[in-house]
């Protein structure tokens, strides 16, 4: 086979074994080519020094750990999928009725939660749970109220301990009673601070022995 | 004689040899003879090594890592750029596999699947990367980071290259990397690259071309220059 210089950029890009084997018998007698030749070949050898393969060997590790990950997921989702698996049995019609149905329950159920939502709680600035900031004022006027109503005991004690009338007497029993409602409801507003209606119990129970204190303290008057 | 410019870390190297004998002998795609044992030994290994690793065998990934784990990684770190985002994209190639094998029809071998998988997970985490790079960019008023493998007063033969192939359109680098350094035939670079065999052929011969002349001007060139 017989070729020239200008045959040499083809065979290049797409020379047969033949035709290389020409190049390189015509190269020998051609400076030109064999200079071109040897550039074209050099850059295939050079190319190898982007050549690594050295190995890491906590590289597979790392890559059998998260395909192991991925296999505990994938069979997660294979579960999920038998749960719903007898989906393919049932008739098109049968699978659409059963949509159907479910988002019927799903927009009856959103709805009622809705309508009963604004039913019980028609005013939405209505709170049944303290805010944060809230619970703190109330429980520093909860700690002054309590210590004013302490001061009225101190004063009514000694009536209270040693009842003239009968009257005082039955004051004193209420107290009492008063007192360990007011233990009780403090208890449970420990356990659960946010709740308002607790407080508002409390503070109910507060006001109510303030009133019996101040009437034993009108009695001790008159 | 060519002495100038980047032509001379490798002239004191090179010498006109032969290509090296490895699992591609050029131009063996253009025998056509009886039949090949090797590669049908090779076809049915693949075969066998889709089939175990559809079945969810972790092993048969062993074997796909032992047979390809290094020539991927230097693949990935040559169109990446670094080892840490190489190891990355393997681990997400072979994840990939993992969640696709179900869907793979034997269209192409197996090994040319992944790799297809494995290029594009690199294309993939270089988009982001440039993204990240330009928020980063509009974010702060740094001036822009160093190239890490910039060549300095005295390139190497590795640097000179990297910095030439940097220069090639995509394909011209990706078909390189594929044909030269990795050693694919131009019929798996096609599968892989999703091309004819002829555009293999041709982008490569475009890509030694123009890293001719950006390496090693030709001799008229370097004439004219004198």
């Amino acid at each position: 086979m017989n070729v020239t210089c200008s045959d040499r950029e083809r065979i290049f890009e797409d020379g047969t074994p033949a035709e290389w084997a020409a190049l390189e018998a015509h190269a020998a007698s051609c400076p030109l080519c064999a200079e071109e030749v040897r550039a074209w070949k050099s850059l295939s050898v050079a190319a190898k020094e982007l050549r690594d393969y050295s190995d890491s060997p906590s590289f597979w590790p790392r890559i059998e750990r998260a395909l192991a990950e991925e296999a505990t997921k994938k069979a997660q989702r294979a579960g999920l999928r038998r749960w719903f698996s007898f989906l393919p049995s049932l008739s098109l019609t049968w699978q659409t009725a059963l949509a159907g149905a479910f988002v019927l329950i799903l927009t009856v159920s959103a709805g009622w939660v809705y309508f009963h939502r604004s039913i019980v709680d028609p005013n939405p600035d209505h709170q049944s749970l303290l805010k944060s900031s809230a619970l703190r004022e109330v429980e520093s006027a909860e700690t002054a109220y309590e210590r004013a109503i302490d001061k009225l005991a101190t004063e009514a004690k000694p009536q209270l301990d040693n009842p003239a009338t009968p009257l005082l007497a039955n004051y004193h029993e209420k107290l009492v009673v008063l007192d360990s409602a007011i233990a009780d409801l403090r208890a449970q507003a420990g356990l659960n601070p946010s709740n308002a209606q607790l407080r508002y119990q409390l503070l109910a129970m507060y006001q109510e022995k303030q009133h019996t204190l101040e009437e034993v303290l009108e009695a001790r008057q008159r | 004689m060519g002495t100038m410019g980047l032509a001379l870390p490798w002239r004191a190297r090179i010498t006109s040899v032969p290509r090296e004998r490895g699992t591609r002998v050029e131009p063996s795609e253009h025998f056509v003879g009886g039949p090949n044992l090797a590669a049908v030994d090779e076809r049915s290994e693949d075969a066998a090594l889709a089939a175990a690793c559809r079945s969810g065998d972790l092993r048969a990934y062993e074997r796909l890592y032992t047979l390809h784990g290094a020539r991927m990684k230097n693949l990935a770190r040559n169109l990446l750029g670094n080892p840490s985002d190489a190891e990355d994209a393997v681990q997400e190639t072979f994840l990939k596999v993992h969640r696709s094998i179900a869907g793979f029809r034997g269209q192409s071998s197996f090994v040319t699947w992944t790799y297809r998988i494995l290029i594009n997970t690199c294309y993939d985490a270089r988009r982001s990367r440039l993204r990240k790079k330009e928020v980063a960019n509009q974010d702060s008023e740094e001036s822009p980071g160093i190239e890490p493998r910039a060549p300095g007063a005295h390139p190497t033969l590795r640097m000179a290259l990297e910095r030439a192939l940097a220069k090639l359109t995509q394909h011209q680098r990706d078909v390189f990397l594929l044909y030269e350094v990795e050693g694919f035939r131009h019929s798996e670079i096609a599968g892989m690259l999703e091309m004819t065999e002829t555009a293999s052929k041709n982008t490569l011969f475009q890509a030694k071309k123009s890293l001719r002349q950006m390496l090693e001007p030709p001799r008229g060139s370097a004439a004219e220059s004198r």
